[in-house]
């Protein structure tokens, strides 16, 4: 409960956080929500976006591997993430807002590990100030 | 007689070589190469470098789009370990599909050195930067033992440390990634390659490169590549070519905007632009002393972040919209705060709220921001004062070059992503006056408008230590009625600028082209 009451604030702080190179309200649906829970299977430390690739077991046993997009990796580092931050095999929780097309890709920013530590991807926004 | 005479000659000559060489033997004979007051060899200019070594590094005959040329390899050949060296004919066989450059990808070091395109060399006493023509890629050098803040991540350009050695600057670059190439023939390296160039000027017009490669991974000892970089001294000014736009525009991924971009002529139905009605603006007041160089000019020089109060999704105030945050709005001219639309054009900007255009936006394609975009993306930029210029580089990779020699600016019909900037100090602020847009860019993730008609004058006043207050009145009369002044603070901090490798890692695109195509395709299903 508690778990879940944390990345309920997560992502409504993060709801009116932004992304510093495309629109974030044309690649992903507002109306969409979701909330995942996965092994880390890559981390990629990218710009203009960092992508996080994680598995996630469906209801019917199915294996789906999505992409979730976090701020830039540029800001993941300036905010104090280390390379051996999520490496594979990392259970990882998270909310976000799928792509408008449908695909496993989503847009989070922020993630709980295991033991409750929060890495927030952070958001450009945040930086202007 | 004669012949005696001439040989005491040559042999005095010979003798005369040698002294030069061992009293001199870093420096040649460089004794009239340009240097700054304290005596460091001065390699500021435009250079480019005279080889064929972008081709392929080592011996190769003429292929198409590939002049044959000479190994600028000490020793003639790279010694590849075994496996390595397959992998190398393999990237040969597959260049067309494999080359990272064929894609626009960054070149990485020292592939970038070797290209066919100008650079530009500026100098400071703690920086020297590159600013390529080449994509406005640029590699910020640092010479004064600046502490690397991040090491262990990987770059496309790597990080660059250097130090003079006599007259040769000596660049360590580290932390490079494995995915660029070092020729268009696919020699390659890895993630575990040490760079280490050696910039010597050797005459006024004459830089002699060398970079010696050290990769464990991929050869079997370090090796070295050599060839002059020559000034190109009927330059004034670099120009642009931006790799991926010029792709996109002409397989059509990226469209023409007939009526915003060059040359699109001022609308016949246009309510007539005031160019007088901008409101002169006090300069902003100084808080606390400034930092000045020697001579007295501000010293704005290091990194920056705009205060931008999320300029990049709407210059007008505007509350939360949908997923675009709110906008704390910094249009300080008109004094409502409301850009000076025409009506057609702020039609234009709320159609590009809308999901579907959102692939529209330049720099969700990864190009370069324009003016002045390019300071509120938001990403962090640094302000170098090299003899002569301001140059600001910005982490999305792109640069500014501002002269402050009171040149004209470029032609009318050449027309670029960033404008052509002339600067000049009027007291203490900063005066750029910007035109030779393209009219390409997007003011932000919002939409406000801009075209190929823009001017700009834009002045940064410092007011403290550590903070700018930027202005920027715009001048278009294609969009707009009268002129708009946007005001932000940009502030200093103790940081290090980073790479921004955009599209080499651009998923997002893809995304964006499906919502555009889903909606044209419902379009076309209703008319």
């Amino acid at each position: 409960m508690k778990f879940n009451c944390l990345l309920a604030i997560i992502a409504l702080l993060s709801a009116n956080s932004t992304l510093a190179h495309h629109s974030f309200s044309a690649e992903f649906d507002i109306d969409k929500p979701v909330s995942l829970s996965g092994k880390v299977t890559r981390m990629q430390w990218s710009n203009p976006h960092g992508w996080v690739y994680i598995d996630v077991e469906n209801d019917d046993g199915s294996v789906t591997n999505w992409a979730l997009e976090t701020s830039a990796a540029n800001n993941l580092i300036r905010r104090g993430w280390k390379r051996d931050h999520l490496v594979a095999g990392t259970v990882i929780q998270v909310q976000g807002f799928q792509a408008r097309n449908g695909s496993s890709t989503a847009n989070i920013r922020g993630i709980v590990l295991e033991d409750g530590t929060r890495l927030f991807s952070g958001n450009a926004d945040e930086l202007t100030k | 007689m004669a012949s005696v005479l001439n040989i005491t000659s040559v042999v005095k000559r010979t003798l005369l070589l040698n002294l030069i060489l061992v009293v001199f033997p870093l420096a040649g004979f460089a004794q009239d190469i340009p240097r700054t007051a304290d005596g460091t060899p001065f390699l500021q200019g435009i250079w480019q470098a005279q080889t064929r070594a972008a081709y392929n590094l080592e011996d190769h005959v003429a292929r198409q789009d590939m002049q044959a040329g000479l190994s600028v390899v000490a020793g003639g050949t790279i010694p590849y370990q075994p496996h390595a060296l397959a992998q190398r004919e393999n990237n040969f066989a597959n260049r067309a599909e494999l080359d990272p450059l064929n894609k626009c990808y960054l070149p990485g070091v020292p592939r970038i050195m070797a290209m066919p395109w100008p650079f530009q060399i500026f100098q400071t006493e703690e920086h020297v930067a590159i600013a390529f023509e080449w994509t406005q890629v640029f590699r910020l050098i640092y010479t004064a033992g600046q502490e690397h803040l991040y090491p262990g991540f990987e770059f496309w350009m790597g990080d660059s440390r250097a130090r003079w050695e006599g007259d040769t600057l000596v660049v360590t670059v580290s932390d490079l990634n494995d995915r660029t190439w070092l020729d268009a023939a696919g020699n390659f390296h890895s993630a575990a390659a040490t760079i280490t160039e050696r910039y010597t000027l050797i005459d006024e017009n004459t830089i002699q490169y060398q970079a010696t490669i050290e990769d464990p991974e991929v050869y079997t000892e370090p090796w070295t590549i050599a060839f002059p970089l020559v000034r190109q001294t009927e330059m004034k000014r670099l120009l642009e070519y931006q790799c991926q736009a010029e792709v996109e525009e002409a397989n059509g991924d990226f469209e023409r905007v007939d009526n915003l971009w060059h040359p699109a002529p001022i609308p016949q139905d246009n309510i007539p632009f005031d160019a007088d009605a901008g409101a002169e603006l006090p300069l902003p007041a100084v808080i606390s002393a400034i930092e000045r160089h020697a001579d007295g000019t501000p010293d704005i020089s290091g990194y920056y972040m705009a205060d931008a109060g999320g300029a990049n999704y709407g210059l007008e105030v505007r509350e939360n919209l949908a997923m675009f945050p709110p906008a704390r709005g910094v249009v300080v001219d008109p004094a409502d705060g409301v850009l000076p639309y025409q009506d057609w054009a702020r039609e234009e900007q709320l159609e590009r709220r809308e999901a579907w255009r959102g692939y529209d936006d330049p720099t969700a394609h990864c190009f370069v921001a324009g003016i002045p975009r390019s300071h509120y993306v938001p990403s962090p930029f640094y302000i170098l004062q090299p003899p002569g210029y301001v140059v600001i580089f910005h982490e999305r990779m792109s640069y500014r070059v501002i002269p402050l020699d009171g040149r004209d600016h470029l032609p009318d019909s050449v027309r670029l992503w960033m404008g052509d900037a002339v600067g000049h100090w009027q007291d203490d602020t900063l005066v750029v006056e910007s035109s030779n847009y393209n009219g390409k860019a997007w003011l932000n993730e919002l939409g406000d408008v801009i075209s190929h008609a823009q001017t700009v004058v834009e002045t940064y006043t410092p007011v403290s230590d550590s903070q700018i207050i930027y202005r920027a009145t715009v001048s278009d009369p294609i969009p707009y009625m009268r002129p708009w002044t946007i005001e932000m603070p940009f502030n200093q901090q103790q940081e290090e600028l980073l790479e921004v490798a955009c599209l080499e890692d651009n998923n997002d695109l893809g995304h964006l082209k499906d919502v555009r195509d889903e909606h044209r395709a419902q379009m076309q299903q209703e008319n």
